[in-house]
């Protein structure tokens, strides 16, 4: 029954709810503990007295909450990230191998040889009634270590649905470039064969013309240079997909004798369940077929077991520190020990000089947790724009309630740690200590 | 066990003896048996009384997590048996009766395939497609979360 | 309204060391509420010890401390403190401020934990201490400005500011020269006295003993026969 309440609750309110039951044990000692006293003055002046010590205490929390937290959302970002970058690529068929491989060159364009998939299974393909879109993805050449996909422009609009601007193109010395290509619409570019630095000798003897742009997709096509199938084949010297009358309109229908191949062929679906249907239909001995999200997904499930690994690991170090530093406290407890001393030969009671020492631990606890989280969005908002610049991925990081919670269950932790020496400090004799 | 769920039931207790019954929503129709999938077509595979009874109101279903289409996603396509089990002894008519989309709440780990899985969600009838995959479904649960079964 | 001090009466008092060793031995003693006594005597005679004990910061191994029909002795560790915090104002030798708070902030420390209703009359009395010791206009600055006769002062005003029935005092003027000491022990003096307090404090000074009605020798951990007035 409580189920049924639960999960009846907004999204936000469930993580809300975790959120405070996390912190509750925060919540419910501080009152208990800081009640009817002014602690502001003195607490202040222990911290500005021992600004150095606290500060060194304030970084070492901070450090381990920052890894945590980083490590989380990181993981986090590339997920959704890398998931986002997959959205348009439903079905990939190739030739039967590494589905990884293949989705690596397909989806984020890393290069890698794929043997071809002939004229006649795409014709096969392209015929099957559920297809809504089969797509050659023609991959293997570079402009300036960019990626040059031959295809069609059916798969142009599906990949940019609308054009940023231009024009799909109309013939094989036209290209259509993502949003991060640095080239104007009208420029020309030669590609070279393969990818690496451009090499005279390599280049080929073609110029395209760059007549239309596509929308940022935070993926690596941002970078891509898309061009007719047709030019890439030509380009090769290899026949150009048509038959002899042919009268230059690109793309489908191909003639299977003369199409030259492709490493890999998109597919849209005309239905969901289709998606699966064909999946298993084009799962042969000549070709394989995958979904790259499911792909994807499965990667993700090792990066999240990874991340749970390191999470634990990053667990166990914020807790590690906060032990040193508790330890620390212990030792500084004993520096404090005439002033806590003294204010119990004033009659401060008991309680106060532990909530004076539990707030202090508490404030280098807290300003460090605090601390900790911004270190730590800054350091996975510096590792994702690393990993966009290298992939083209647009991975982005954000502090979530993962993070939250996390800091919530370390905050309640190590703040009732706390007690500990605060409950020794109330221990301590106070004539020895009074004479220190 | 999920973890959210893990945390959902520690929290349970301390939640549901907070709130006074009166409040529960009446989603109690969930914990009841699971229902198959085919109950909620007829033979002729038109939506079975059932699935109009139970248009817009929770129910949980018992089935199969598909291979996911997209990573990172909410949505997946809950299937009679499991998928990939047996390549041969399925036709594709078949196929629009033996699955349910599932839209969850929470971005989910993907269950293997083989494992029976219950889902509850709110029962949607009627096509839909869905503006960020471009899938088209008939049938639906929302809002779903689901155990393994 | 200043409270009447207590009588404090001593019996069968020892006080040993963590190992045993008699610190203290003090068959009987009697304090007339209202009366200043010095405490004199060697180094390491028992007199800090005897004060502690009057302050209940050490519990004796045997015997009463009744300050009225308190028993120190007897009393557990929080009503112990909070005898002290509601009747007992304290001098220690080296002033024992909190540098890093302001004169005020020193002088009405019991604030910080005294309970609401009481914080604003605190406040109001260490601030009039304070004027009337010659540091008023000074409140607001931290004690490491103040000189060493001054910080003591604040102390005075700290001890005073709870306004105790009783005033302990251990080597208030020890680390004064003659001219501070001087004013510390006038200014001392005319509080307790205008107050009604009851002032026992351990000193040498000659000033603090002309000032006080009554002296009493320590040696050896034992009460020596009384001397008159010195």
């Amino acid at each position: 029954m409580f189920n049924a309440l639960w999960h009846s609750l907004p999204l936000w309110a469930q993580d809300g709810a975790i959120a405070l039951a996390l912190l509750a044990p925060a919540l419910l000692q501080a009152p208990l503990i800081l009640r009817g006293y002014r602690l502001g003055p003195l607490l202040r002046g222990l911290l500005r007295r021992h600004a150095g010590l606290s500060l060194v205490f304030i970084l070492l929390i901070a450090t381990s909450v920052a890894i945590g937290a980083a490590i989380t959302a990181q993981e986090r970002a590339l997920r959704q990230g890398s998931a986002r970058a997959a959205d348009k690529f439903d079905l990939i068929v190739a030739a039967p191998g590494s589905e990884i491989t293949a989705m690596l060159a397909a989806v984020y364009l890393q290069p890698s040889a794929l043997p071809l998939i002939d004229g006649e299974t795409f014709a096969e393909i392209a015929a099957t009634e559920q297809v809504a879109l089969a797509a050659p993805i023609a991959f293997g050449d570079s402009w300036q270590g960019a990626p040059i996909v031959g295809s069609t422009a059916e798969f142009v609009t599906h990949l940019a649905e609308t054009l940023a601007e231009g024009r799909l193109f109309e013939s094989t010395e036209e290209a259509v470039v993502g949003a991060g290509v640095p080239l104007e619409i009208g420029a020309r570019f030669t590609p070279a064969h393969g990818h690496g630095v451009a090499d005279a000798a390599e280049a080929h003897d073609v110029a395209y013309e760059v007549v239309g742009r596509m929308p940022r997709t935070g993926s690596p096509w941002d970078k891509a240079l898309i061009v007719p199938v047709e030019a890439v084949w030509g380009v090769h010297g290899l026949a150009d997909g048509h038959g002899p009358d042919w009268d230059g309109t690109l793309g489908p229908p191909f003639d299977p004798s003369r199409f030259p191949g492709t490493p890999a062929v998109l597919i849209r679906a005309s239905s969901l369940w289709a998606n699966y249907a064909l999946q298993r239909a084009f799962t042969t001995e000549r070709t394989m077929a995958f979904f790259p999200g499911n792909v994807l997904s499965r990667l993700h499930a090792i990066m999240g077991d990874l991340r749970q690994i390191l999470s634990v690991v990053a667990l166990l170090t914020q807790v590690l520190v906060t032990a040193a530093v508790l330890a620390g406290l212990m030792m500084l407890t004993r520096l404090l020990a005439r002033r806590l001393a003294l204010l119990r030969a004033l009659g401060a009671p008991r309680r106060f000089i532990f909530a004076l020492t539990w707030s202090f631990a508490g404030s280098l606890i807290l300003a460090g947790t605090a601390l900790g989280l911004l270190l730590g969005l800054i350091a996975a908002r510096i590792l994702s724009g690393m990993i966009t610049a290298r992939t083209d991925v647009l991975v982005t990081a954000h502090l979530g309630w993962p993070e939250l919670h996390l800091v919530a269950g370390f905050v309640s932790l190590t703040l009732s740690l706390a007690l500990i020496p605060a409950a020794l400090t109330i221990r301590r004799p106070v004539i020895a200590d009074l004479r220190l | 066990m999920l973890r959210r769920d893990f945390l959902s039931s520690c929290l349970g207790t301390g939640l549901s003896t907070a709130l006074p019954l009166g409040l529960l929503p009446g989603a109690l129709r969930a914990e009841a048996a699971p229902l198959k999938l085919r109950e909620l077509y007829n033979k002729d595979k038109s939506f079975s009384g059932i699935a109009l009874g139970l248009e817009g109101k929770p129910l949980t279903v018992e089935g199969f997590m598909a291979p996911p289409l997209k990573a990172d996603s909410t949505f997946f396509v809950l299937t009679k048996m499991p998928m990939s089990v047996c390549p041969f002894c399925e036709t594709e008519a078949d196929w629009p009766a033996d699955i349910l989309a599932i839209y969850t709440r929470r971005t989910f780990r993907t269950v293997s395939y083989s494992r029976k899985i219950e889902v509850s969600g709110l029962l949607e009838l009627g096509p839909f497609r869905d503006p960020d995959t471009g899938f088209l479904s008939r049938v639906r649960l929302t809002g779903a979360h689901f155990d393994i079964a | 309204m200043p409270r009447t001090p207590p009588p404090l009466r001593l019996r069968d008092l020892a006080v040993t060391s963590p190992g045993g060793r008699a610190l203290l031995t003090l068959p009987k003693l009697a304090i007339a509420p209202g009366t200043a006594t010095v405490i004199r005597g060697p180094s390491g005679a028992g007199k800090s010890t005897l004060l502690m004990a009057l302050a209940g910061l050490i519990r004796p191994a045997r015997g009463e401390i009744r300050w009225g029909e308190t028993d120190l002795a007897a009393l557990p560790e929080p009503a112990i403190a909070r005898f002290r915090r509601e009747t007992l104002g304290f001098v220690f030798q080296d002033h024992m401020l909190f540098e890093e708070l302001s004169a005020a902030e020193n002088a009405s420390l019991a604030a910080l934990y005294a309970p609401k209703a009481a914080r604003a009359g605190l406040a109001a009395r260490s601030e009039a201490l304070l004027t009337r010791l010659g540091l008023g206009a000074r409140g607001a600055r931290r004690v490491d400005s103040f000189s060493g006769g001054e910080r003591q002062r604040i102390a005075v005003a700290r001890a005073l500011a709870t306004d105790p029935p009783i005033l302990l005092a251990d080597e208030p003027t020890a680390s004064l020269d003659r001219a501070n000491a001087d004013r510390l022990v006038a200014d001392l003096m005319s509080l307790a006295r205008d107050g009604g307090k009851t002032v026992i404090a351990v000193s040498h000074d000659p000033a603090l003993i002309a000032a006080a009605d009554r002296v009493l020798h320590i040696e050896d951990g034992a009460l020596r026969p009384e001397s008159a007035r010195v």
